[in-house]
């Protein structure tokens, strides 16, 4: 049969099989879940964020909701979930079991905790339980604890500085991610921080705080438990364009190892994290949608795409779109102009409204024929129409001294 | 009869919604001859606005309820969807029936005092019921003269599993309350002197009489007129016809009456004998799969010679033919085969050949060669002030290419009227 491209490679010191790990949610949250996602496929799992037992969780149902359209319905989802509901002795347990069960795949824990102590009694006793790498929440939306409340410890940098410190202190060797928030002034301070503190690396990043929405009949928002509701973390498709972005800018700006996470649904989303600098994708919104069995596509998509670029690992794409990614300011100024296909155009006159409405009133409409063109000297390239138009007829087109240059729709795969 | 289409759910309906492209000046808006405005209340159906579709709906339309189920949408919006040139076209008309379905016609239309006049309209079908509502709304009183039930063909013959009883009387029934002043059940002969005692008339009498088989034997018991033949049936009367029936023609009338004969009783035959081919069968293919599913036969290149029998239809003597050339609407012409003939038997002979405006009313308009009531652009007939419109000028169209002739005549005979002539 068809040969397996081997995807493995070295994370922190770590094995992995392939790049793709299950996060700290749900589907890692009982042991025979987190058996039947390694046994799946994936490299490793990040065991649901756990804490000391003098910390009560106590969890609202129902906690998820989403929003999104009727043929789509799931674009972001959105949870009042809190950490795990077992204590740091089970999560021990299971750490030991499930590296006993797969020596070689990544056996991580999430943590949190309320003060010095707290945190690093919970290293220690992972490490004792022979944990690969400890991540370390700093990011739960729905609440933090200890040195900033009612905020996110890794919303303020002295905070996140002080405790990465004493999470890596009591680390030693053991490989530590601190799991950040992307709802910050400067994701890059963050990041800076946490290189100070010494820590191996970050998770970027979680859920998005988010009020997912609000019944316009009876104004609950949602989820709604007999009315009233809170705000939610979102994660889903709908919020890979900013973890993408948190990624880019601590990668063109620190140098420290990034564990991407938010917002991939597909191999070719992997892609795109690491491309811009993470080492390696967590996933949970995608098997909590479509199961464990996701992994057999991501494995075989990413195999398929390292044969057609010539990577021979998944780490050597890493950071490679990097050095395309630059301010606005730097960028060339092309002199492009919409160029319709008219053999491939159905006629639907979309791109005239969103140009005449959106744009530069910079295409002409045919109404006899139902046909578009384009008035050269009104229109500067900008864009829109092609990416309204439902067939990728449009693509916006750049002629310099007789030299072409496309600019082409790149929305969907 | 239980329908055969159900109403679409409301998740159907949502994902249905976001398949359409909502083309700039849409083209299936404009193939409508009510001129729905499709993409609107598609987005208004998207945005869970479904008061709003129906308003859009309502607006430009009389009849929604009954195009919601019986427009013949691949004639229409559906045939010139845009979205076809990517997969499928848009299931217009059931997201129109969606709406309708789901959401209440009680809102009262806000009417102007009648200061415009008064007009006759003769015919209480959609033409002559679109045209009483558009010239109530324009401060028009209207009296409506029908000599039978009202409501026209689609409530009077089309089949119930299409088109339930109920629905359509609620539609027509609001109408007449809403909009019409009177409903005069006397039969209209002199027009000449309706235009005396009213500003303008308007004839909307459709079809009222079908043509006859041209061959022996049509006097015998057991031969019906198919549109009789609905009629008596929709008022759930008991058709009469017996175990063996072929119905002859190709028409939508001939595919509905042989559809409605195998609702009334499934264990009866019923064949469809047609002397062109299947291809040229000018009945909507959607009616035609109805009637496919209720288990109509075809007896396809079957010209009738003569109905057989000494006092009760026995059979049907047919020549066998074959098709040739195409004629002008593009279909295959056929011709018999001489001594190809043999006899189908048949206890009941349905005849679907054709309808004519019925030969002695109005005396005074002048008529087409093939007997249709002549107008100008303007839908006025040669007598000045009565206007028509319906298949009494088109011949057999559908309920929104009617309801299109009722408002464009309302327009026509408000100009006509502010002009003092």
């Amino acid at each position: 049969m068809y040969r397996e491209h081997d995807l493995s490679y070295d994370f922190l010191g770590i094995h992995l099989e392939n790049p793709f790990i299950l996060s700290a949610a749900p589907p890692t949250d009982e042991l025979d879940m987190a058996v039947d996602g390694l046994k799946a496929g994936w490299a490793g799992v990040v065991l649901k964020t756990t804490s000391v037992e003098s910390n009560p969780v106590n969890l609202k149902y129902p906690m998820m909701s989403s929003f999104g359209t009727a043929a789509h319905k799931l674009w972001g989802l959105g949870n009042i979930d809190l950490i795990s509901q077992y204590h740091i002795d089970e999560i021990c347990e299971r750490v030991t079991t499930l590296k006993h069960m797969f020596p070689t795949k990544m056996i991580a824990a999430s943590i949190m905790g309320s003060n010095k102590e707290d945190w690093q009694s919970l290293v220690r006793q992972l490490k004792k339980a022979g944990v690969d790498l400890i991540e370390c929440s700093f990011s739960c939306p729905q609440g933090s604890m200890g040195e900033a409340p009612g905020r996110m410890l890794a919303q303020s940098v002295e905070a996140t500085e002080k405790v990465a410190r004493w999470v890596k202190e009591a680390a030693g060797e053991t490989p530590v991610l601190i799991k950040i928030t992307p709802q910050v002034t400067d994701i890059v301070e963050i990041a800076r921080a946490l290189k100070r503190a010494g820590v191996d690396g970050v998770t970027a990043s979680n859920s998005v705080p988010a009020l997912i929405g609000v019944e316009v009949e009876t104004l609950e928002p949602r989820p709604s438990l007999f009315g009233e509701g809170a705000y939610s973390g979102m994660t889903g498709m709908a919020i890979k364009p900013l973890t993408l972005r948190t990624i880019a800018e601590i990668a063109r700006n620190v140098d420290i190892t990034i564990s991407g996470n938010g917002g991939a649904y597909s191999w070719s989303d992997a892609v795109e994290l690491m491309a811009v600098g993470a080492s390696n994708v967590q996933f949970c919104t995608l098997p909590m949608h479509y199961g464990f069995g996701t992994i057999r596509d991501l494995k075989s998509g990413l195999a398929d795409y390292l044969d057609r670029k010539e990577y021979a690992s998944p780490r050597d794409m890493i950071g490679k779109a990097l050095k395309n990614i630059k301010g606005q300011e730097e960028l060339v100024t092309p002199r492009s102009r919409s160029d319709i296909d008219l053999d491939k155009c159905i006629g639907c006159g979309n791109c005239f409204r969103a140009c005449t409405d959106g744009a530069h009133r910079a295409i002409l409409w045919d109404v006899e024929k139902r046909q578009p063109s384009v008035d050269d000297e009104k229109c500067p390239g900008c864009g829109q129409c092609m990416q309204v138009c439902p067939v990728n007829a449009i693509r916006m087109k750049e002629e310099v001294d007789g030299k072409v240059h496309y600019f082409e729709f790149k929305g969907t795969r | 009869m239980e329908e055969f289409e159900k109403t679409l759910s409301r998740q159907q309906a949502a994902i249905e919604a976001e398949r359409c492209l909502y083309c700039y000046d849409a083209p299936c808006q404009a193939k409508c001859p009510a001129h729905v405005p499709v993409p609107e209340f598609i987005q208004s159906i998207r945005s869970g606005n479904l008061h709003g579709a129906r308003v859009l709906l309502q607006n430009v339309h009389p009849l929604i309820e009954t195009c919601g189920r019986i427009c013949p949408e691949e004639a229409f919006c559906q045939s010139v969807c845009t979205r076809s040139k990517i997969d499928a076209p848009l299931r217009i008309r059931e997201l129109h029936r969606f709406v309708t379905d789901s959401t209440d016609p009680s809102d009262q239309m806000e009417l102007p005092e009648v200061t415009a006049g008064k007009v006759a309209i003769i015919g209480a079908g959609p033409a002559g019921l679109s045209c009483a509502r558009e010239l109530r709304v324009r401060g028009f009183s209207c009296d409506v003269f029908e000599a039978r039930q009202v409501g026209g063909v689609p409530s009077q013959e089309v089949s119930t599993h299409r088109y339930p009883r109920g629905v359509g009387e609620r539609e027509v029934d609001f109408l007449i309350s809403s909009f019409v002043e009177h409903v005069r059940t006397e039969r209209v002969t002199d027009v000449k002197s309706l235009v005396t005692d009213y500003g303008a008339v308007f004839v909307a009498t459709g079809l009222s009489s079908e043509s006859d088989l041209n061959v022996e034997g049509t006097q015998l018991v057991g031969v019906f007129r198919a549109r009789e033949l609905l009629r008596k049936m929709k008022s759930g009367a008991i058709s009469g016809a017996g175990n063996r029936v072929g119905v002859i023609g190709g028409g939508n009338v001939a595919i509905e009456v042989a559809s409605m004969l195998r609702e009334e009783d499934a264990t009866r035959d019923v064949m469809v004998i047609y002397r062109r081919g299947i291809k040229e069968l000018k009945a909507f293919k959607k009616e035609i799969e109805e009637a496919t599913v209720l288990g109509v036969t075809y007896q396809f290149l079957a010209i009738p010679d003569k109905i057989v029998g000494s006092h009760h239809v026995e059979g049907l003597q047919v020549t066998q033919a074959h098709l040739c050339e195409e004629d002008e609407s593009g279909r295959c012409r056929s011709e018999a085969l001489p001594g190809s003939n043999f006899i189908i038997p048949l206890d009941t002979v349905v005849v679907a050949i054709g309808q004519r405006v019925e030969e002695g009313v109005f005396p005074g308009l002048a008529r087409s060669n093939s007997g249709l009531i002549s107008v100008g652009e303007d839908l006025q007939t040669s007598m000045p002030g009565v206007f028509a419109g319906g298949d009494a000028v088109y011949g057999a169209q559908t309920v929104v290419e009617a309801v299109r002739d009722g408002k464009k005549a309302a327009e026509q005979i408000a100009a006509f009227v502010a002009g003092g002539d």
